[in-house]
């Protein structure tokens, strides 16, 4: 090998998980984080937080869909590396940690039956959270635009329109 | 993922050291939509030693205007662009463009400089290696193009020599019928040069000391109707089988300029000059969007299974003329 660059530029990362800060060491050791972990990877195998759903892995179903500063993203396509001093909300940090009680639009859900084999709910539900954060009344159709990139292989997808459109529907401004 | 050195780049002069220091094995990261696949399918005979975060040189998103140019710098996300009031005003075909490009989730994070510099989605080239090895085709330095003979239904239909694959960017198509430019930064300082020139049959013009900067657009004439259409076999996530994307400026009913270009057809946008041509001057009719058509498609040349595809671009040319 030749002219390697010096800079070893980061050795420890933090990103806040469901309001909690973790701090990882990066390296290829057992316990730590590699560059090349993806962060839906780093969510279920190092912080045991598996409602995350990893199925094609390729960015082309929404299962690992998580929120990143709000925003809705794939995890399994981000280097965990690349989310340092971010904000993660997985389908674990919805509801109330104190209580324990679930978040609406999780109750909406169970109560339209919003899923089959529910694999896809966890990454439907945090895109359909990124949407009402932004736009608490959403149309039909924004809710279908919001939702287009969440494949669901038990055909639940009118089901979850409804119990979407109503749990925004039911929504209190919090 | 097998792993790699990670390194975030600071500044363009940081990323285009690091690209010379690395000679060809490193790659950048922008968005990683794109570069994450390749890598996780080791579809790439030489699988990178490092990776180059470029999403941390801040001076390189947003959109800016001066009196007669759009900028957009490379980093900025696709779904930025799309929520810039200064796209949707002057150039509402690029925004229906980025629209249409994979997924919300994916537009969150995606950037135009990589929607630019993506690589191409032959189904041959992107085979991935756990399943039976990766294809060692002509793109890679190979010897054969196994597309050729074989399952070519989304391949090119007309410029191809040796690899019929095409280019999957849809914001490539908007921006060259927009008369944009890109500026690529390197070792031996920057150039510019139309969108157009950016792909080679075998991939694109970069030198591997390279990255894109910006891109500029003239901002078009107030009066020009802009159209942009992509045919999909799925509404979302899915790559377009054809688009075509227009700008038309109408005086009294007749046709005073015409921009036509044709995505997914060839390794480039392939603007249709021939038409272009034909139309200036004339009266936009039925007829004259269907001779427009024919004339965009006249040097076409399918494959076995793609001649489907010439039959698209046809109605979607002649639909984006109509304003259909
Ligand atoms: C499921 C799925 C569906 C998709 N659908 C579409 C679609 O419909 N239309 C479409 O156009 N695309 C589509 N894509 C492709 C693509 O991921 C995106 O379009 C995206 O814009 C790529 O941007 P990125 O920033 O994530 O690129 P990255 O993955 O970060 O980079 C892509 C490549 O470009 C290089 N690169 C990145 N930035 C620069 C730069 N500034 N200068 C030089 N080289 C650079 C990288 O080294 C890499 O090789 C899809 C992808 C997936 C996974
Ligand atoms: S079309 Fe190009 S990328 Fe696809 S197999 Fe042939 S040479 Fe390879
Ligand atoms: S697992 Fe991430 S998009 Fe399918
Ligand atoms: S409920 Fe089974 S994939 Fe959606």
């Amino acid at each position: 090998m030749t002219s390697m660059p010096e800079k070893t530029t980061h050795s420890i990362i933090t990103l806040t998980v469901n309001g909690d800060e973790h701090a990882f060491i990066l390296g290829e050791g057992a316990h730590q984080v590699s560059p090349s972990h993806t962060l839906a990877h780093t969510l279920r195998e190092t912080l045991g937080l598996t409602g995350t759903k990893i199925s094609c892995d390729r960015g082309a179903c929404g299962c690992c869909t998580v929120l990143m500063d709000g925003k809705a993203v794939l995890s399994c396509m981000l280097l965990t590396v690349e989310c340092a001093g971010k904000q993660i909300t997985t389908i674990e940090g919805l509801g109330d940690p104190a209580t324990g009680a679930i978040d609406r639009l999780q109750q909406s859900f169970i109560d339209h039956t919003a899923f089959q084999c529910g694999f896809c709910t966890p990454g439907i539900i945090m895109s359909a959270k990124a949407l009402l954060n932004q736009n608490p009344s959403p149309t039909r159709e924004e809710v279908q635009a919001a939702l287009a990139g969440n494949f669901c292989r038990c055909i639940s997808h009118y089901h979850v329109l409804d119990a979407v459109l109503d749990a925004a529907q039911k929504g209190d401004p919090e | 993922m097998k792993t790699f050195t990670h390194i975030n780049a600071d500044s363009v002069a940081e990323a285009v050291k690091l690209l010379a220091q690395y000679q060809g094995r490193a790659k950048l990261n922008a968005g990683g939509t794109d570069l994450l696949g390749v890598l996780k399918d080791r579809i790439l005979p030489d699988y990178p030693e490092a990776l180059i975060n470029i999403k941390t040189i801040p001076e390189l998103s947003g959109v800016a205007e001066d009196e007669k140019t759009i900028t957009i710098g490379a980093l900025t996300i696709l779904a930025d662009l799309s929520a810039a009031p200064l796209i949707e005003k002057y150039c509402p075909l690029l925004k229906e463009a980025v629209d249409t490009v994979a997924a919300p989730q994916i537009r969150n994070v995606a950037t135009i400089g990589g929607n630019l510099c993506q690589d191409t989605r032959c189904w041959y080239y992107r085979y991935p290696d756990e399943i039976g090895g990766m294809i060692q085709c002509l793109r890679k330095g190979g010897k054969t193009c196994p597309a050729v003979v074989g399952e070519n239904q989304y391949h090119a239909i007309m410029g191809a020599k040796k690899c019929f694959a095409v280019s999957p960017s849809d914001t490539a198509v908007a921006l060259t019928a927009l008369d944009a430019t890109v500026t690529l930064a390197g070792g031996s300082g920057t150039r510019t040069l139309p969108v157009e020139e950016l792909y080679t049959p075998l991939g694109n013009v970069l030198n591997p000391d390279e990255l894109v900067t910006a891109i500029y657009i003239p901002k078009p004439a107030p009066a020009a109707k802009q159209n942009f259409i992509k045919f999909t076999l799925r509404k979302p996530i899915d790559f377009a089988i054809v688009s075509v994307a227009s700008l038309t400026t109408l005086e009294q009913g007749i046709c005073t300029a015409a921009r036509i270009v044709l995505g997914a057809v060839a390794y480039t946008p392939v603007r249709a000059r021939e038409a272009e041509k034909f139309l200036t001057g004339k009266e936009l009719t039925e007829e004259t969007a269907s001779e427009a058509a024919e004339l965009a498609l006249a040097g076409a040349k399918p494959l076995a299974k793609n001649a489907y595809k010439l039959e698209i671009a046809k109605t979607l040319v002649k639909r984006a003329l109509l304003g259909q």
